[in-house]
């Protein structure tokens, strides 16, 4: 009786165990199908999403002839070319007696063309009877990468992104700081006037800055003489922005009171409550309005462009790049080239700006 | 310390204004101190500016000439309440093009922060990073790409779509910016290539959904799209409701894709003849400032006008964990 | 850590501050601002620095600034900065269109040509009346002249075997099938047609045309607008003598005839075309892309405009404008710097623009690319210029461009109209059309451009 109750009751823990691996593997089975459907579908989506990119990309590996090119593949391609007499001659695959012949374009013509064979030069040129533009040309990957040298060196690169690092960074902390005082004023004290004082704050986003800009303008250059300085753009900025606050105030508001409460029991002012309590619960939305300001600055393009004006050296690169942008002569791949190199800063930032955001979920995790 | 707790757990007395508690004296001192960065940033370089535009809106004001500025009273603004048809014709396609847009990025912009928040997407750093950088494109390099991209001979939507055999090249092809059809679709496309930033909001608001919520709810078998209606949606709505607004704005304001895109022409068919394009032309363009700016405070006055509405409505549907009972 | 932070942010806001204090000095400051017209690229910008360093070193009264804006962005600023009252000195260079956007902001230059005595002979006078408006006075000096002609690309009349277009103004044209012609817009269109060709190697003038796959093109204007391409038809204004509104007859023929090469002959890219990639993608630069045959353009074009061909040794060379109804219009653009009438410092800025216009306009021209204005500097230019661009080995026609000269467009196309500025901008909305729709009724729309211009116009004289 003991034994078969024994082999039982191994057989029920094998079966457990059994039944246990099974919904283990097929849980960690349909978690792979889930990852890699979600994965794919975000492929999907992203390559639909970068596509303009993509070309943008491609085409700054190009050479202008290769984007002018009508019949040229989506890839920075080239026509083989064969040197000859100081010339490039193209080279084509040719139809000759029913074989397909490799051939140098020498003369082109409407109606029949010369080539030249280009393993044997010293032979008699073949004259080949129809239309060139129906041959397939032989092509090769001919990538461009010395567009981005160019770009770099057609204008003082290190210098207009010193600049815009400059002005990001220091207004990215200076508006945080501002901004997130106000928010949380705005956010979590009653005061006599406070809707009013924020609908006054929304309104400055709401007009249209085009319209303020003259008085605006006369006020920093004639007023205070600011002219050809970054002062007119860094100072406001010291002074919070209205998008900031707003998304501050909306991020402080879900933030539960129950922690500030008993800091304020224990005996800490509101500043050390906001400092010690608000601060690190809201470090995703700190970490994102950052985030926010920081490329807002680093894309700002009117402003510097009209402050700056006459100071050169101190341009940021977004008014750098239109020295490429001429009224006649502009150079699109240049152009691609050079707008590709500026980016690659902040997207570089915006990557390891996640670890940041990992940790916030760790803190509103526990504290919640 | 029983003051201090006060200050934030807000015990009103129920007497008016008149007579305030000295803590509640102390809240509104603390409040204004807070504030003070942005009151006096305000006071300095808004307040003076925004007076003078209002100002302006009451001047024949031709920008290079401004020492020939004259007094005109309301003329400004009767001509383009009532002489100027531009005034309806351009509110009409801001609006008509604003109630295609602003749904589709609002919730593009929430369904790929959903995406790029999910647990089971592999890879999410490089992902999000990748979503973000059309963001970062200079704007100057944004306009090449998408006119390039857009062009009906060689633009890669085009080719692309003649590859699957739809007949998108030549004179009967997809002309996107010179179809009155499709040029609200493109202009969509375009606004959509931009979303990063809303995104990145969304998706820090997601990171603040308190994981204990979605894992009570499983126990309690809700499923995707429940727990996303009934947890994660009222957990960021508040910056659902952010989006919203600066969406409003930015749209009611909208200008430079159908400035340099079409020239601000209003070309094809005053389907690009945006209110912000028509205040531009008459302020910059033409130099008349005056006029200029009385359109500004039109587009301001009715976007106040939206902005409270929405505030007002956001009471019943943006819920705010902080918030006092 | 915040301390620290607030610290540095308040130290680097102290020293920009003191820097732009250190700015202001003794000499007198005169601001030259660039974006009108040419000047705007990155190496024009720096070759501008080194004249204004020269400048600057060769006396100690006058501080002489640049400031550069994107020409896209240029008429928004300076029009911010007249407003506000911080109107620039110099303004330039800049063409008629330049100066005819800002209305009464130009200094009258005559008093001050008086004053200093400065001798005007060596300047060609009907250039001088180029910058003479009745009323306001002359608002400028000549500086540069950018004759026009017709570039073409030698390798695509090779392919063709079509002979190459005359060399001289008056030589007949003589076609691949021997006949000899007159240089005129007919015969200008059948070789257009004959140049452009589908991707099958067909070309326009064949049966099997394929309309939606063009890869080359015969002829097109470039860089210019309405009037500046009717204005190859015979020169016009929208504007009689009444201050009415009008189309010239030519122009009504010439946009038909731009129309129809657009959009039933397809020898010129129309709206669908223009842009692509195969037209230089979005930068304006027909020629370069290797894919036009003929270009009618301006000297300005020259030492950039043709850098693709010329890295891939594709020869190009100049030709006469052809002749309409048997009269010759090769459209003129001249530049000029204008002095602001706001200046705080007329003298110091007419000594700088003197300074621009006198010995240095060779150093100056060569920068922007055009003719002196100032006969004495013409002799030999062309030799300087070609060797300036590195073509002197090209062997290039550049008599034709001085033959040019001869046939200046009057009344100019850029010439100014009422609401200059409104009229501007709702003749370019016309233009658009005719660009981008082929099923355009175009003398039905130009009707409506006059009367849409006829109310402008009176709205002005009121």
């Amino acid at each position: 009786m003991a034994s078969v109750t024994s082999v039982q009751k191994t057989t029920e823990r094998d079966l457990a165990r059994v039944t246990s691996i099974d919904v283990k593997t097929a849980r960690r089975r349909r978690n792979l199908l889930n990852q890699f459907a979600i994965t794919l579908l975000a492929v999907i989506l992203l390559s639909i999403y970068l596509m303009p990119l993509a070309y943008g990309g491609i085409t700054s590996l190009k050479t202008s002839a290769q984007a002018s090119d009508s019949r040229a593949p989506i890839l920075p391609m080239s026509t083989t070319a064969l040197p000859y007499e100081g010339r490039q001659l193209d080279i084509y695959t040719v139809p000759i007696d029913g074989e397909m012949l490799e051939l140098a374009l020498l003369r082109a013509g409407r109606q029949s063309s010369t080539f030249i064979n280009p393993a044997d030069l010293d032979a008699e040129p073949i004259e080949w009877e129809g239309n060139w533009r129906q041959l397939e040309p032989v092509r090769e990957l001919d990538v461009q990468w010395s567009n981005y040298s160019r770009a770099w060196n057609a204008i003082r690169f290190a210098r207009l992104l010193g600049n815009t690092m400059m002005y990001a960074l220091v207004t990215m902390f200076g508006t945080l700081i501002a901004s997130s005082l106000t928010a949380y004023g705005f956010a979590r004290f009653r005061f006599p006037g406070k809707n009013i004082l924020f609908m006054v704050l929304i309104s400055t986003i709401i007009l249209p800055p085009a319209v303020t800009l003259v008085p605006t303008y006369a006020f920093f250059v004639n007023v205070l003489g600011w002219g050809g300085s970054w002062l007119p753009l860094i100072v406001p900025q010291m002074f919070g922005n209205a998008y900031n606050v707003f998304l501050l105030r909306q991020y402080f508001l879900t933030i539960p009171r129950e922690l500030e409460e008993a800091a304020y029991i224990d005996g800490a002012g509101p500043f050390r409550t906001f400092i010690s309590i608000i601060l690190p619960q809201a470090m995703p939305a700190l970490t994102a309005v950052a985030l926010f300001h920081f490329f807002f600055a680093w894309n700002d393009f009117f402003g510097p462009l009209i402050y700056l004006a006459g100071s050169r050296d101190l341009n940021p690169i977004t008014v750098g790049l239109t020295e490429f942008n001429g009224l006649y002569s502009s150079e699109p791949n240049l152009i691609l080239a050079a707008a590709i190199i500026s980016m690659i800063l902040p997207l570089a930032i915006f990557f390891m700006a996640q670890r940041v955001f990992i940790q916030g979920i760790v803190i509103t995790g526990v504290d919640k | 310390m029983e003051l201090n707790a006060n200050l934030i757990v807000g015990k009103r007395r129920p007497n008016g204004r008149k007579g305030m508690s000295a803590s509640q004296r102390r809240e509104a001192k603390w409040g204004l101190i807070f504030i003070s960065p942005w009151l006096i940033g305000f006071f300095i370089f808004h307040l003076v500016p925004m007076i003078a535009s209002l100002g302006f809106s009451m001047f024949s004001f031709t920008l290079s000439a401004p020492d020939e500025a004259r007094f005109v009273g309301l003329d400004n603004w009767r001509r383009m309440l009532f002489e100027d048809p531009n005034t309806w014709i351009t509110l009409g396609v801001t609006f008509k093009f604003a109630f295609i847009s602003l749904p589709i990025g609002m919730i593009t912009a929430f369904m790929l922060a959903v995406l790029l928040n999910s647990e089971n997407l592999l890879g999410r750093n490089l992902f999000r990073t990748l979503f973000y950088a059309p963001t970062m494109v200079p704007l100057i390099a944004a306009i090449l790409i998408w006119s390039q991209v857009l062009n009906p001979q060689t633009g890669w939507v085009n080719r692309g779509l003649d590859a699957i055999g739809i007949q998108a090249l030549g004179a009967g092809g997809l002309r996107w910016l010179d179809n009155p059809n499709l040029i609200y679709l493109a202009y969509t496309f375009i606004g959509i290539w931009g979303i990063g930033n809303a995104i990145l909001i969304n998706l820090s608001a997601l990171q603040g959904v308190p994981t204990e919520l979605y894992e009570a709810s499983k126990i309690d078998g809700a499923g995707w799209s429940r727990r996303l209606l009934n947890i994660t949606l009222p957990m960021v709505s508040p910056v659902i409701f952010y989006n919203l607004v600066l969406s409003v704005v930015g749209l009611l304001q909208y200008f430079i894709v159908p400035w340099v895109l079409n020239g601000g022409s209003g070309y094809p068919e005053g389907t690009t003849r945006f209110f912000m394009v028509h205040f531009y032309k008459q302020a910059f363009t033409f130099q008349n400032m005056g006029y200029g700016a009385s359109l500004a405070w039109l587009i301001f006055i009715i976007g106040l006008m939206i902005t409270l509405a929405l505030f007002i409505s956001a009471r019943y549907w943006v819920y705010y964990a902080g918030e006092r009972n | 850590m915040r301390t620290k932070l607030l610290t540095l942010m308040l130290a680097s806001m102290v020293v920009l501050l003191s820097l732009s204090i250190a700015g202001a000095q003794e000499r007198v400051r005169v601001r030259w601002f660039v974006g009108l017209g040419a000047g705007t690229d990155g190496p024009v910008i720096t070759q501008q620095e080194a004249f204004v360093a020269e400048f600057n070193a060769s006396q100690d009264e006058i501080l002489l600034v640049l400031e550069v804006i994107d020409n896209a962005q240029a008429y928004d600023v300076l029009n911010t900065q007249i407003a506000a009252g911080n109107a620039p000195d110099i303004v330039g260079p800049m063409g008629i269109r330049g100066r005819a956007s800002f209305e009464g902001v130009w200094l009258d230059l005559n008093p001050l040509i008086e004053a200093t005595e400065y001798d005007l002979s060596d300047f060609d006078p009907a250039l001088i009346d180029f910058y003479f408006v009745e009323g306001e006075g002359q608002l400028g000096l000549p500086f540069a002249v950018f004759p026009y002609f017709i570039m073409y690309n030698k390798d695509i009349f090779d392919e063709a075997g079509a002979p190459y277009p005359p060399a001289n103004y008056g030589e007949p044209y003589v076609d691949w099938n021997g006949v000899e012609r007159e240089w005129n817009t007919e015969t200008l269109r059948d070789l257009a047609l004959y140049l452009t060709v589908d991707i099958d190697g067909n070309d326009a003038t064949m049966d099997g045309f394929d309309t939606d796959n063009i890869v080359q093109f015969g002829y097109g204007t470039g860089y210019t607008d309405m009037r500046g391409e009717l204005t190859l038809f015979g020169a016009g204004n929208f504007v009689d003598e009444d201050n009415n509104a009008q189309i010239p007859d030519v122009w009504l023929e010439g946009a038909q005839w731009i129309h129809d090469a657009m959009w039933v002959d397809y020898f010129y890219p129309n709206g669908i075309y223009r842009d692509s990639d195969i037209m230089g993608g979005g930068s304006g630069n027909w020629f370069d892309s290797g894919n036009l045959g003929m270009h009618a353009i301006h000297l300005w074009y020259m030492g950039w405009g043709t850098s693709s061909l010329d890295s891939r040794g594709i020869p190009w060379d100049l030709a006469p404008i052809p002749s309409h109804n048997g009269e010759v219009t090769a459209k003129l653009h001249a530049d000029t710097f204008g002095i602001m009438a706001r200046t705080r410092y007329p003298e110091e800025a007419f000594t700088v623009l003197t300074y621009m216009l006198g010995e240095n306009a060779d150093t100056l021209t060569r920068i922007y690319g055009g003719l002196p204005a100032r006969i004495s500097l013409q002799d030999g230019f062309f030799d300087r210029f070609a060797e300036g661009i590195g073509m002197s080995d090209a062997d290039i026609n550049w008599d034709v461009a001085l033959q040019s000269l001869s046939f200046p467009d009057n009344p100019n196309h850029e010439e100014g109209m009422p609401s200059f500025l409104e009229s501007s901008d709702r003749y370019a909305e016309t233009w658009n059309l005719v660009l981008q729709n082929g099923n355009l009724d175009v003398a039905r729309e130009l009707e409506v451009l006059r009367a849409e211009l006829q109310s402008i116009f009176n709205a002005a004289s009121r």
